[in-house]
């Protein structure tokens, strides 16, 4: 069963050591509890020596420093689970994801990968432990309260149980309320973060003014929303307050009114001792502590079964896999050549056909269509990125499979329609492809692509760092520096999606030409276009044909 | 640190009097844990010594209980007000914080305001200012609460057990705090910061992977992307690591001296007690107070931690606010517009347009043609005041544009640019943002020129939500909102960039003309390359 699989695995891991020490920790307090009682009843009595005084003191402090001790130890191995844990998830699920086609948000992704796996480290840390004491503590310590007088015991039971049960009546009182406010924009980050996207609108409207007035009044009428939510919200940790501190004060009085004489039921036969009163006072506060730490974590532990159903309907999310493996079928010899035949192509629940046709080196293919007819889908597929449905495409004399397809990509150069820059330099973007390649090389390709010029005039040159689309480059520019990218990798096979869509005339004629120049140079171009102009000096053309249900 | 003092500073100035209450309650919260537990030992050890002696029926029981019992809903009521108070506070505080934000974001130049516009940029932003109700709640609170009440209970324990206990609580308990604080606090923020670093590298490397995986695949440079994410990840590790050991080694410490503290609270105490100087009775109340006192010292540790992650983001969001409020009340006088409304004389823009000079007469429509990439966007820019020209200069109704205060030059010149972003609202806040006490008449008549007017009444009128970033618009129709609401302003220099993308050439057409006529005195100047526009344009100037 791969990490992936169930969102209760993804949330919190449990590590077994670390529990255990944490919830030994927690009873260290009972030898704790009871030292210090022997040292109340014994001065009480007025047998109290000052050598067992001493003891009594080395004693406790040391039973503190292994409680210390353990807990730090607990933690460094729940840190490092949490480390792991988050580290697998995260190399497991970019690995996986990268063996797929395409993904419909990248930057949702990204951030899952990113922010939101991290919030899986508070419920590893926090709420985990806390489940584990709070199962185990409390049942413990009404043992042992029951052991002690059957009442103390009946304070305990009557108190704890009612702290879950309040909880969960007035958590879902505070669901139903921020229910009701969840109708428009329901974070006031939601607000703002509207308003900063449009921080140039905005000051290019000089409505600075209006905009902070509507802002203030917005942000005001949200809080307010908020803060009805909060006030039942609270009411959850006030009732846990209000069942430990009475649960406490009930023991401290009982225990008080029995020792006075005044009280004389809840024992087993003798009255309630000194010690036994001390002992109960002591533990009845480390009785609700586990209670209330779980009812802390509980918010961790809401965020990370958030974060874990959303890489579980990631991972369940049908995908599509690009084709891998290398093989000797298209050495570097032969001459590159691209045949179809019968080809179908799925695309979701249609089934795309294409007409038969063989091109050859030193010509070009255009292939034409509406958006959305399935021009990119065939290019994807003659990359090897998406698989033949039906019938057969092969290149340089061999069909495209899973054990070529890495070694066909080798001679391919690819121009998406819009490109994705990496967050790196134009240079290293250049040289994606090719890591190794010298400056001489690099300018030679920018010439080629005729986008040298542009490059130098960069304020930073080749160094200038592209965003995450390219900023700072126009959309011809974008385009041809795609294209100087695969001339640079050495391709001999260039697919090339629109390359002179939504750019102006002047422009789109100088993309055609440096296509067309490609050309005579031996190379075989796909390219997807509806451009007259273009089609006009491909040397074959070809439709998809309509779609059909599959 | 400076820039946490100036977060703190603004969030207690905003509300002042519910921060002060809220912090009381706080106070009172813990003394009452701290008075709860120190009650109940005395009265049981009393009641205990009591009972032995025989005195039992004498000895005065309701008062210690009747007082064990106010503490217990005195604890329970001041938590509850305490939350809700410092909440409120805090929220009100952070409304104030995200204002300053704005309104200090809206005096940047542009290039800052291209960078906050980035979605990551913004997400950022928007978790940086959330992270700082942790400022108020987390930090400061807590450690004013935790010391006055650390004093309060030392004086107690002064009066009623005597000075050696007080002062060994006292000291172990204030000094291990600071030293605690003194030692970790510092390795906090580097730790903090280097993980926000290495995650938002995690981050964008991931989305150049999932981006441009295609092109990765045919490139063979997956493994080469997957290598680079691992770094980042691995660095993120080890800043976490780091962290989690600091907080660890501060919980462990105070745990420590916690633990000290009461085995020498129970050594001093019980050693009175042998030695007749001491009841049991207030030693065993001296033990539980020191034992419930922890409550102030354990929150230390995760404060720690937090510590870290909040500077770090008040770094960043401070840096966008102003030290001082921007002062706009010396308006510059109006000045009269005198003909041509625009006028560009001889200005270069390097290194794009050597020299160009244009004139726009009232009423006429000039569009810039030329090939992507000439800088028809960055003229624009220029005549909108957003990028320094490198010679010449642009005149706006007879005054150079360094003549104008921002606020009358906005009034003067409307710009659409390229990527125009709509603001979630209805449709009558949207065309407000252009005219502030624009009437629904006019609204109804914006709406008309642009071609909105079926649109609105198919929907819910000038009352139509339009959605966060305009999602509940097509492309189109945001583009028209864009226009409307620039057009409402009446400004009388208008510059469009590409104004009419993704509307059908009728359409387009008719918002065109549309705008024309709503406006028949403005000067028009609109970069376009599609012919629909050249055609209802009076000129055409071509940049090379």
């Amino acid at each position: 069963m791969s990490i992936l699989d169930t969102a209760k695995q993804i949330a919190a891991p449990q590590d077994r050591p670390a529990e255990t020490a944490l919830v030994a920790a927690a009873f260290v307090w009972i030898g704790q509890a009871a030292l210090i009682a022997t040292v109340v009843a014994r001065g009480v009595s007025g047998a109290l020596e000052p050598k067992f005084v001493g003891g009594a003191a080395a004693a406790l402090l040391a039973l503190g420093l292994l409680r210390a001790g353990l807990e730090r130890w607990a933690s460094a191995r729940l840190t490092d689970l949490a480390e792991r844990h988050v580290g697998a998830l995260r190399d497991a699920i970019i690995e996986q994801e990268l063996t797929r086609r395409a993904s419909a948000a990248p930057a949702s992704l990204a951030s899952l990968v990113s922010e939101k796996l991290e919030m899986l480290r508070p419920a590893i840390l926090r709420y985990g432990p806390a489940r584990k004491r709070a199962t185990v503590v409390p049942l413990v310590l009404l043992v042992i309260a029951f052991s002690q007088s059957w009442a103390a015991g009946a304070i305990l039971l009557v108190a704890g149980p009612l702290i879950p049960v309040f909880s969960a009546l007035v958590g879902m009182a505070a669901l139903q309320a921020s229910a009701r406010q969840l109708d428009q924009m329901s974070t006031i980050g939601a607000l703002l973060s509207e308003r900063v996207g449009a921080l140039i609108d905005i000051r290019l409207l000089g409505a600075e003014a209006t905009v902070l007035k509507d802002f203030h009044e917005a942000a005001d009428d949200l809080r307010s929303r908020t803060m009805a939510v909060l006030r039942i919200a609270f009411l959850t940790s006030t009732a846990l307050e209000l069942f430990a501190a009475l649960g406490v004060a009930m023991m401290a009085v009982y225990v008080g009114f029995s020792l006075l004489g005044q009280l004389q039921f809840g024992t087993y036969g003798a009255p309630l001792t000194v010690w036994s009163g001390v002992f109960l006072l002591l533990l009845a506060p480390e009785f609700f502590a586990p209670l209330r730490d779980l009812s802390a974590a509980w918010h961790d532990r809401a965020a990370a079964l958030a974060v874990a159903n959303e890489v579980v309907a990631w991972n369940e999310a049908d995908a599509e896999h690009v084709l891998g493996g290398q093989g000797d079928l298209t050495s570097p010899h032969v001459q590159a050549s691209i045949s179809i035949k019968d080809l179908g192509l799925r695309v979701g629940e249609s089934v795309i056909r294409y007409p038969d046709v063989a091109v050859d080196s030193g010509q070009a293919l255009a292939i034409s269509g509406g958006s959305g007819a399935g021009k990119t889908t065939l290019l994807s597929a003659l990359a090897g990125l998406i698989p033949a449905h039906a019938g057969e495409i092969r290149v340089a004399g061999a069909p495209l499979a899973q054990n070529n397809a890495e070694t066909w990509r080798k001679r391919l150069g690819w121009m998406p329609q819009s490109p994705h820059f990496m967050k790196a330099s134009v240079l290293a973007n250049v040289k994606l492809a090719a890591p190794q390649a010298s400056a001489e090389q690099v300018d030679a390709a920018l010439k080629s692509a005729g986008i040298l010029e542009q490059i130098r005039r960069l304020p930073h040159g080749a160094n200038e760092m592209l965003g995450e689309t390219g900023a700072g480059l126009s959309g011809g520019e974008a385009r041809r520096l795609t294209l100087a990218r695969a001339l640079l990798a050495g391709a001999d096979v260039l697919l090339v999606d629109e390359p002179t869509a939504d750019l102006d005339e002047e422009t789109a004629a100088a993309v055609r030409q440096t296509l067309l120049d490609l050309r005579a140079q031996g190379k075989l171009l796909v390219i997807a276009t509806h451009d007259p102009a273009l089609m006009a000096a491909c040397d074959l053309q070809i439709s998809p044909m309509p779609k059909e249900a599959c | 640190m400076t820039s946490l003092k100036r977060v703190l500073g603004l969030c207690l100035n905003s509300a002042k009097g519910a921060m002060w209450r809220g912090g009381a309650l706080s106070v009172l919260v813990l003394l009452a844990g701290v008075g709860l537990l120190a009650l109940s030992g005395w009265f049981i050890a009393a009641a205990a010594t009591a009972g032995l002696a025989g005195t039992g029926l004498v000895f005065d029981v309701f008062k210690p209980s009747a007082g064990v019992r106010a503490l217990a809903l005195g604890r329970t009521a001041s938590r509850y007000g305490e939350r809700l108070l410092t909440h409120d506070a805090t929220l009100k505080a952070l409304v104030t914080l995200r204002l300053r934000l704005l309104q200090g974001l809206m005096a940047q130049p542009l290039r800052r305001l291209e960078r906050a516009r980035a979605a990551a940029a913004l997400n950022r932003m928007i978790a940086d200012v959330d992270a700082l109700d942790g400022v108020t709640l987390r930090l400061f609170l807590p450690a004013v609460a935790g010391g006055l009440t650390l004093v309060v209970s030392v004086l107690g324990l002064a009066l009623f057990v005597g000075w050696g206990l007080a002062a060994w609580v006292g000291a172990l308990y204030g000094l291990g705090s600071l030293a605690i604080g003194w030692r970790y606090g510092p390795e906090a923020l580097p730790a903090a910061r280097r993980a926000e670093r290495a995650l938002q590298a995690v981050r964008a490397r991931s989305n150049d992977a999932f981006a441009a995986r295609a092109d990765l695949t045919v490139y063979n440079a997956i493994e080469g992307q997957i290598a680079l994410i691992g770094r980042a990840s691995k660095a993120l590790g080890q800043a976490r690591k780091r962290r989690d050991s600091v907080e660890r080694a501060a919980q462990f410490w105070a745990t420590v001296v916690v633990q000290t503290t009461v085995a020498g609270a129970v050594l001093f105490g019980f050693l009175s007690v042998s030695n007749g100087d001491l009841s049991t009775p207030l030693a065993t109340l001296g033990v539980l107070a020191s034992l419930a006192l922890s409550e102030t010292v354990m929150p230390l540790a995760r404060g720690i931690s937090e510590f870290g992650r909040i500077a770090d983001s008040a770094r960043r969001v401070m840096d966008d606010i102003p030290e001082n409020q921007i002062d706009r009340s010396q308006k510059l006088r109006a000045k009269p517009m005198i003909v041509p409304p625009l006028d560009l004389r001889r200005i270069r823009i390097e290194p794009l347009v050597e020299t160009l000079s244009l004139t726009v007469e009232a009423g006429e429509m000039v569009l810039l043609a030329g090939p992507s990439g000439v800088g028809k966007t960055t003229v624009l820019n220029v005549i909108a005041g957003l990028l320094p020209a490198n010679g010449g200069e642009v005149c706006i109704g007879g005054h150079p544009l360094h003549d104008y205060s921002e606020e009358d030059f906005r009034g003067r010149l409307g710009y659409l640019p390229q990527r125009a972003t709509v603001m979630d609202g209805t449709l009558m806040d949207s065309l407000r943002l252009g005219s502030a006490d624009l009437s629904e008449t006019e609204a109804w008549e914006v709406l008309e020129a642009v071609q909105l007017t079926r649109f609105a009444q198919e929907r819910n009128g000038l009352q139509t939500r339009l959605g966060s970033r305009g999602s509940a618009l097509s492309g189109g129709e945001r583009r028209r909102v864009a226009l409307a609401r620039l057009i409402a302003g009446r400004p009388p220099v208008i510059l469009l960039d590409e104004p009419t993308e993704g509307l059908d050439e009728a359409t387009a057409t008719a918002v065109l003309s549309g705008i024309r006529k709503y406006l028949p005195k403005s000067s028009i100047l609109i970069s376009s390359h599609r012919f629909c526009d050249r055609a209802l344009a009076d000129r055409v100037i071509t940049l090379r």
